[in-house]
């Protein structure tokens, strides 16, 4: 009988924070986040059998994290937490924002975490896995398991919804700056 | 009119996943239609910001339980929806007091490196903001740095970039942590973006020119008589010092007696 391989270490701990951070953009929670990433590894050690030797360990890693997320929630639960995390309006507060960024871009940025956190999570996660994950459009269509064509349409929405919320608040920002001139 | 590309082409061209064979004919289509190119550059600035507000994320350092689990330690229990509020907010707490812990740090450490970082910052930011990349536009440049100048104290010059392809494109004053921030951009013909960023600088030393590259955005500062510069864009080192020299050399003329 032959052994199973294991995992490379130092990939799997490489994958860590990428894997941590899409985990507290499920879960809008840092320590929820952690226990899913936790729980995310076991089950990697557990199926290693599966992945094949050479291929993306990260979208693999990626793939079973959505899955152990979708069990364990459940969708309905999931649409649930998302009313929650909408009702209370302050999503963005599981970020750190960057130590380099001024107040001004501070401010900004919090507003674009807290429209990320109003999408509907079918349309953040794919959001998340392109724009900042920089994942192919098919990688993210088997992370998630759907159709390109939906990672295609859900991200089309999540933008132009970002993009009308933002320059809503952009535009009512900017009305009292023209002072300044 | 017209032109023959999808929705599905423009995301995927800011997302740099387009077919690389239709890459440039996309960007000839953006040269011509300006509405196309808006499109684009929404997409791009959108990413921008994601990438900066859940960047962090990736620096914080990691728990000893993750570091066990990706080393395929044996599975404690542990129920994954135990009601951890308690410990979530310590960890809200704790983190909003390193947080500032190290912001005051950086703070104190000053320029130049802070004043590097924040510039390749406010570069990635509002070079790709397509619609209001400055707050005051080039044909009113004379008002732009008699403006900039009052909120800095300091007399400003808006180099002639020019010489090296650069018209300037107008300027704003970025809130800066400790002192506010002069911002000039400049745009060549292929829609690439530079940043001078310029701010008060007081008891410093002149300095040489230093490089160094943040978030993948290039920057050349140094520090000149009262006043910190810091020039930024998505180019390779040569081509930036080139436009650095020839910024020194212009500021220098500038300032001297007449």
């Amino acid at each position: 009988m032959l052994a199973v391989p294991p995992l490379p270490e130092p990939d799997l701990l490489a994958a860590i924070p990428r894997l941590r951070r899409y985990a507290r953009v499920l879960t809008g929670d840092p320590t929820r986040a952690d226990d899913l990433v936790q729980e995310t590894l076991a089950r990697a050690w557990e199926k290693r059998r599966l992945w094949a030797v050479g291929s993306d360990l990260r979208a693999w890693m990626f793939t079973i994290m959505h899955n152990v997320f979708v069990n364990q929630l459940g969708l309905a639960a999931r649409d649930a937490r998302n009313v929650s995390i909408d009702g209370d309006g302050d999503g963005a507060r599981a970020w750190q924002l960057p130590v380099r960024a001024t107040q001004q871009i501070r401010v900004e940025l919090l507003e674009v975490l807290r429209e990320l956190e109003r999408l509907p999570a079918e349309q953040r996660e794919v959001l998340v896995l392109a724009a900042v994950e920089e994942m192919r459009y098919e990688e993210i269509a088997t992370v998630l398991d759907i159709p390109v064509g939906t990672v295609m349409s859900r991200l089309s929405r999540a933008r132009e919804k970002l993009r009308r919320a933002m320059s809503e608040g952009r535009d009512a920002a900017q009305a009292p700056l023209k002072v300044v001139r | 009119m017209g032109n023959p590309f999808t929705d599905l082409d423009v995301h995927a061209y800011a997302d740099r996943q387009l077919a690389p064979e239709r890459v440039a004919e996309l960007e000839d289509a953006m040269a011509r239609d300006p509405a196309l190119a808006a499109k684009v550059a929404e997409i791009e600035r959108q990413n921008a910001w994601l990438r900066a507000g859940l960047g962090t994320a990736l620096d914080e350092p990691l728990p000893r339980r993750l570091i066990d689990a990706a080393r395929g330690a044996p599975r404690r229990s542990y129920r994954l929806f135990a009601p951890l509020f308690a410990a979530a907010a310590t960890l809200v707490i704790g983190l909003g007091l390193g947080w500032y812990a190290r912001d005051a740090t950086l703070q104190r450490a000053g320029m130049p490196t802070s004043f590097a970082r924040e510039a390749a910052f406010a570069h990635a930011l509002y070079a790709s903001d397509a619609k209001r990349p400055v707050e005051v536009w080039a044909p009113e440049e004379k008002q732009l740095v008699a403006w900039l100048s009052r909120r800095l104290d300091i007399p400003l010059h808006a180099p002639d970039l020019n010489a090296a392809g650069y018209a300037l494109v107008g300027g704003r004053l970025v809130a800066g942590n400790e002192r506010p921030t002069a911002m000039f951009m400049y745009e060549n013909s292929a829609r690439q973006r530079l940043t001078l960023q310029a701010r008060k600088q007081a008891g410093t030393d002149e300095t040489a020119f230093r490089y160094a590259v943040e978030d993948g955005v290039g920057v050349y500062y140094w520090v000149d008589d009262r006043c910190a510069y810091a020039l930024a864009g998505n180019l390779d080192r040569p081509q930036l010092l080139a436009i650095g020299r020839l910024v020194y050399q212009q500021l220098a003329t500038a300032d001297a007696p007449r």
